[in-house]
């Protein structure tokens, strides 16, 4: 009787012993790809910032002033050729009336 | 034949083993496994520091992780600085392979000649050598592309600059360390770097990281930073400054755009500027922010500081008229001339005409304390309340040590100096109804609050006497605009060389702000040996200041104050069937 219970315990200690060797092994896995995955977002993250100051770059006002006079022959507007409109809230208006 | 030994026979057989011999072998065993057990204990049980650290220092590797450095932002949140990734390439001699033709594009992807990186790479002896530090990242994954032996490449980051030399001397740079050199790069250091975190993980045999032990200390990045600057003001500050310095043949040139309400720093440009992100050739000339470092004295531009002091003290009014004629004062051995014999002039007029003679005479009714009082209150001879590296003090006597003489000059700007900024900034006192007010870098959006110097009327007495300066009639007359109202100094000196002043070389610049009757912005503009003919602050400043306060106000959306012939048409355009 005794030995058969030892038995049975015997088998169990070697499952559970199994079993924790899987665990950690499918643990660090499993951190292996949250890993990869962190260092994926921080790429991504870093390359946002490069596409954005490459965005920036070709924004420079040097350029879009070029642009605008040699391509969309745009000129500088003066206080001579603009419409000044003040703006005024409903509710000023209603007061004024 | 020899004697041999008879084994079977040999005595020794015969005889009896005492006992203890056995047990002692037996004894002997036992003990040595229990030393061996011992042993076993002490190392994985009680002594096991050693071993333990041992084994980490084989599988176990601290991290560090970077923390990104924060960006420069100018008011509306573009980018004037910003960290990229750039990889690093270096190799090791010994094990760089000797393909002619893939070192070949190498050197060709480096932009260096094919002779300087194979002599780099034949000192066999080192183990590391840099190829070249922070590639560009496209760059970077061709050379990874050509898969050449024994170079590798190392992550690291890289500033970068958009808007190029038209802000170089506001925002810096940084050096290959990432630490700040330069402008806001430098005096904002601390903020914008950041910590640097670790973690403590293990690895594998493959590199691979397994698990995290330990605590770990994440990385706190730097702050982002919004200056006070206008990217498009500032541009267009700094391309106007440098067509008048090409336009008058000048050395060099610079222009301050003051925010009167807010005190903030709207833009501050100089010429001769470089590119923040080629920095090889670069000269001390180049690199100089004329602004803040370049001390001169301050001529006319004072006058109206003499004149505003003389309002507050109650010793003249506006209309009080000055006896300018003959057009010369003689004073301790020195005579002080105007350009013309001007005569009888009020005290507008003397702004107006800006008269030497009008100006001493005004000091005159002042005692040098009085003077001096003005001149620290509005920052003169003080450090510029500004973040920002070697801002100059200039230079202004203790009142005590003046002689009658100084005191005379000192009206219409001689005997001491300052710096652009500084004159720039006096001016608030005059646009923010008497109040000097501190500047700032940084964006800020309440109005600034200052201290009273000069009262709200004799403010707008003097921003008056501006205006009529820069009118009909005045030394600034190419200084105005199209709708909106300036009013400014024009100043013209010849250059100090050592002790003396040189006879041919000068100094022009102009400071002056708009709308006159609530101003909204401050610009001072100075240019550096003009030689192309004309000289006078009047002639080569005043235009670029025109052509400032006029994109400048138009950028912040200021209405025109002034009648303004509308040229919209209107085309009506009839209908027909």
């Amino acid at each position: 009787m005794i030995t058969r219970l030892s038995l049975v315990l015997l088998l169990a200690v070697v499952a559970s012993a199994l079993y924790l060797v899987r665990m950690q092994y499918e643990s660090r896995h499993l951190f292996v790809e949250l890993d990869r995955a962190s260092a994926e977002a921080r790429r991504l993250v870093t390359e946002n910032e490069r596409l954005q100051v490459e965005k920036r770059a070709q924004a420079t006002p040097l350029r879009v002033e070029k642009l605008a006079r040699d391509q969309l022959k745009m000129r500088t507007a003066t206080p001579a050729i603009t419409q000044y409109v003040t703006y005024q809230s409903p509710a000023a208006n209603e007061v004024s009336r | 034949m020899s004697k041999s030994v008879l084994y079977t026979s040999s005595p020794l057989l015969a005889s009896k083993t005492p006992v203890w011999r056995s047990k002692f072998i037996v004894a002997s065993i036992a003990l040595g496994f229990a030393g061996l057990a011992g042993r076993a204990a002490y190392v994985q049980v009680f002594g096991n520091d050693f071993f333990q650290r041992q084994g980490e220092v084989r599988f176990a590797r601290t991290l560090e992780l970077p923390a990104n450095r924060g960006r420069i932002l100018d008011r509306n949140g573009l980018i004037l600085a910003s960290s990229v990734v750039a990889q690093s390439i270096w190799g090791i001699p010994e094990d760089v392979e000797r393909d002619e033709a893939k070192l070949k594009e190498l050197a060709r992807l480096l932009s260096m000649p094919l002779q300087e990186l194979n002599k780099k790479i034949e000192d066999e002896d080192k183990t590391f050598v840099w190829l070249k530090r922070q590639v560009d990242e496209p760059v970077a994954k061709q050379i990874a592309a050509l898969g050449i032996k024994g170079i590798y490449q190392r992550r690291e980051y890289k500033r970068k600059y958009p808007e190029g030399e038209a802000a170089a001397h506001v925002v810096g740079f940084t050096n290959v360390e990432n630490i700040g050199q330069e402008g806001v790069e430098l005096s904002f250091d601390k903020d914008l770097a950041g910590h640097a975190g670790s973690r403590r993980v293990i690895k594998d045999r493959l590199g691979r990281v397994v698990e995290d032990v330990g605590e770990q200390v994440p990385p706190v990045d730097g702050r982002d930073l919004q200056l006070s600057i206008d990217s498009k003001v500032q541009f267009f500050a700094y391309q106007k400054l440098r067509d008048a310095v090409m336009e008058n043949k000048a050395k060099a040139g610079s222009v301050v755009v003051l925010d009167s309400v807010t005190g903030e720093v709207l833009a501050l440009a100089n010429y001769p500027s470089y590119a923040p992100e080629q920095r090889q050739h670069l000269t001390g000339e180049q690199l100089r922010n004329r602004a803040l470092t370049d001390m001169f004295e301050p001529g006319s531009t004072m006058k109206p500081i003499t004149v505003a002091m003389a309002l507050e003290a109650g010793r003249i009014t506006p209309q009080t008229t000055i006896d300018t004629s003959p057009g010369r004062f003689s004073l301790g051995g020195f005579t002080i001339s105007d350009t013309h014999n001007y005569g009888a002039l009020t005290v507008e007029g003397v702004i107006q005409k800006s008269s030497n003679v009008g100006a001493l005479k005004i000091a005159q009714k002042m005692s040098p304390r009085e003077m001096w009082d003005t001149y620290t209150a509005l920052g003169y001879g003080q450090k510029p309340q500004i973040q920002f590296p070697g801002a100059v003090t200039g230079r202004l006597r203790p009142w005590k040590n003046w002689r009658p003489v100084e005191q005379a000059t000192m009206a219409y700007g001689y005997g001491l100096s300052a710096s652009l900024f500084q004159m720039a900034h006096s001016y608030t006192s005059f646009a923010h109804d008497g109040r000097i007010i501190p500047t700032t870098m940084l964006k800020s959006s309440e109005p600034a609050v200052g201290a009273r110097v000069f009262s709200a009327q004799n403010a707008a007495a003097v921003r008056k006497m501006l205006q009529m300066a820069a009118g009909p009639g005045g030394t600034g007359q190419k200084a105005q605009t199209v709708g909106y109202s300036v009013g400014g100094k024009s100043g013209t000196a010849h250059k100090q060389v050592g002790k003396g002043y040189a006879s041919n070389k000068y100094r022009a610049w102009f400071t002056g702000m708009a709308p006159i009757d609530s101003p909204r912005i401050i610009v001072a503009v100075m240019i550096d040996e003009p030689s192309a003919g004309q000289y006078f602050g009047g002639a080569v400043a005043a235009p670029v200041f025109s052509e400032v306060v006029q994109q400048t106000l138009r950028m912040m959306a200021v209405q025109p104050d002034m009648e303004v012939k509308p040229q919209i048409v209107v085309q009506a355009v009839e209908e027909s069937f």
